[in-house]
């Protein structure tokens, strides 16, 4: 009886055990099919996920800075980043460096293959062989497939409106960090990037004061000048009479900020911003700025019959009307002695104080850095403060005569240049220079000299739109004196006169006598019927209305 | 107890399976957002280019002589009706201006 029952269990526990093993072998059996599924599987895939890990290998040292774009005041590009492939190499991957030199160099002829053998036999696991290629280049050298080499993807600085604002902007190095210009600003004002692979900015664009059109607009008309007058070179300042943004600064032979050999000539220095004038009588708008504050009015009277003694020197008039003058007829005859006779009668003290307050004494600080500094004698005795009255003896940066001539006729407030468009509209309140009243004056006066028949600047008219403003003809000073018929010519003028919106200086660099101006090198003849073209030109640009006529 | 035992066991495995299924999900997720964030940097780059090309052709000094060759020019005071008040004027102005 027990040994039944003992038999009846022992075959049932066999049957449960076999039962247990067949379920434990299956259990085994799906798991390693499971795994052999898988193998499978990522045997299948591995391609795409080796390429990740690849570009995860190559994605290392360099670094590179991502920058925002800059546009014009419109929101038109000037400049910006894109993707472009590098060639680099990891020595140690590098089978064959001779052979490897020899290939590439064939597809690079201007690669120094001796050099590229001796860092590719470096202990170094990361050199550059060549920065920014073409996408055609770096396709012929990707189908070389040399071991050791890869490409990489950089970002590039590009401007492509070329030469456009081309010294204003300034430059980048080949890590895409800021070196001059507004490239430089914009390092220290925005904070840069450092990106370790070729990522794109995702910061707001820098919306800059600059107006594409308008500056090719002067840079066109000046060109055109250059070779009319055949001056040797040119600058043309467009600035906003009340907040002083620059929107349109250009300085012939320009620079393209891509090709440093440009950025590095001296003949392409930026002449706005860039270097000192001495900018003859458009500073006497300076000197009757100070008399009008002074308490003169326009009419009274200054004895110019006779020339003025300085010592040795004697000043006098090119064209002497042999009576006095009045104050206005100082301005649009441009009368040297009239202007000397003013100063002296300021004084010393009054004068320098007074160019000090316009901001002529002092460099300028603006996004581009500090300014030259103007150079100013340091003693203003009666010779100093007579050639400074008609604007010799005081070298200024063109763009602060420009922001001391806006300050000047803009109802008296001081504006600060800037290259950076304004977040609001409203004027910047900035110290008082002059009074309204002077003010008022000062542009009855720069309109009266282009419309009087005999004012020096009736070449500057624009039918419509109500332009004023002043000549100056100066001498280049060089070594021993001054160089006659060796002149810069400009004309500083403002439109529309009744309340001006924007500031305008041209200015044309040793032009020589032409047919079209019957031999002479004048301003009035040179500069301000440039000033005239370009006015017609940018004034519908920058939509002031032009007066109807009959309307 | 049997029962018990069979149930955890079972429960272990699935909830093995199913952790092992949801890791490679990830990881297959997290791949394909690593394509798709390729794709998306590829397609800004591009967008860069173009953009940077758009501005290379639209330059003024290119524009200007085509402009000139169609027989536009800038506007003068003669193109504006007599009559016109200074507000008119100054919309006709900037909207050609813009």
């Amino acid at each position: 009886m027990t040994m039944t029952a003992a038999g009846r269990s022992a075959a049932a526990t066999s049957a449960f055990s076999r039962q247990r093993s067949r379920f434990v072998a299956l259990v085994i059996s799906g798991l390693f099919t499971v795994v052999a599924a898988q193998l499978v599987w990522l045997a299948a895939s591995a391609d795409r996920d080796t390429g990740a890990r690849i570009s995860m290998i190559t994605a290392e040292p360099a670094t590179n800075v991502a920058r925002p774009d800059i546009v014009d005041r419109h929101g038109r590009l000037l400049a910006t980043d894109v993707q472009v492939p590098s060639l680099a190499a990891d020595p140690g991957l590098v089978f064959d460096a001779d052979e490897t030199a020899e290939k590439l160099a064939q597809v690079l002829p201007d690669l120094d293959a001796k050099t590229l053998r001796k860092s590719l036999g470096d202990r170094k696991r990361f050199v550059w062989v060549r920065r920014a290629l073409s996408p055609r280049l770096a396709q012929k050298i990707h189908n070389l497939g040399l071991p050791g080499i890869f490409l990489r993807d950089e970002v590039r600085r590009t401007y492509p409106s070329g030469r456009i604002g081309g010294h204003v902007l300034g430059q980048v190095d080949i890590d895409n960090k800021g070196l001059t210009g507004l490239e430089r600003w914009l390092d220290a004002a925005r904070g840069i990037e450092t990106v370790h692979a070729a990522r794109l900015s995702t910061k707001a664009p820098l919306r800059l004061s600059l107006d594409v059109g308008v500056s090719h607009a002067v840079e066109d008309e000046l060109e055109a000048a250059i070779v009319r007058y055949d001056a040797k070179a040119a600058a043309g300042i467009v600035m906003d009479a009340s907040s002083g943004e620059v929107v349109a600064s250009v300085s012939l032979p320009g620079v393209d900020p891509m090709l440093g050999v440009e950025v590095r000539d001296p003949d392409r220095i930026d002449r706005v911003n860039g270097g000192v004038y001495e900018l003859g009588s458009v500073l006497k708008l300076m000197t009757i700025a100070m008399a009008l504050e002074q308490g003169k009015s326009p009419e009274s009277l200054v004895d110019t019959t006779a020339p003025l003694r300085l010592g040795r020197y004697e000043i006098a008039d090119l064209h002497p009307l042999g009576r006095p003058m009045s104050v206005s007829e100082v301005f649009i005859h441009s009368s040297n002695v009239g202007a000397g006779l003013l100063a002296l009668e300021a004084g010393a003290d009054r004068q320098r104080g007074f160019l000090q307050r316009l901001g002529l004494l002092d460099a300028i600080d603006t996004e581009l850095g500090t300014s030259p500094r103007p150079l100013v004698p340091d003693h203003f005795g009666r010779t100093e403060q007579v050639t400074i009255a008609y604007g010799h003896g005081l070298a200024v940066t063109p763009l602060q005569l420009v922001a001391a001539t806006a300050g000047l006729i803009n109802g008296g407030r001081a504006v600060r240049p800037t290259f950076v468009a304004r977040d609001d509209a409203a004027p910047a309140g900035g110290p008082k220079l002059v009074g309204a009243d002077t003010s008022r004056r000062l542009r009855d006066l720069m309109r009266l000299n282009v419309t009087d028949g005999a004012g020096t600047g009736r070449r500057a008219d624009v039918p419509g739109y109500d332009v004023g403003g002043k000549t100056g003809t100066a001498e280049i000073a060089a070594k021993g004196g001054y160089r006659k018929k060796s002149v810069i010519s400009s004309f500083l003028g403002a439109f529309p006169m009744s309340a001006p919106r924007y500031v305008t200086l041209v200015m044309l660099f040793e032009p020589r006598g032409v047919a079209a101006t019957d031999g002479e090198v004048t301003a009035g003849r040179n500069a301000a019927p440039t000033t005239a073209r370009i006015v017609a030109r940018i004034a519908p640009l920058l939509g002031v209305a032009a007066a109807v006529p009959g309307g | 107890m049997r029962t018990l035992n069979i149930v955890a066991a079972f429960l272990a495995l699935s909830s093995a399976f199913l952790l092992y299924g949801l890791n490679y999900d990830t990881r297959l997720a997290e791949s394909r957002l690593q394509e798709r964030e390729r794709l998306a940097e590829r397609a800004r780059s591009d967008i860069a280019v173009l953009r940077a090309e758009r501005a290379h052709l639209a330059r003024p000094e290119r524009i200007e002589p085509m402009a000139r060759a169609q027989g536009l020019e800038p506007m003068t005071a003669n193109n504006l009706l007599p009559g016109l008040t200074a507000g008119e004027a100054a919309i006709t102005t900037s909207s050609t201006g813009q």
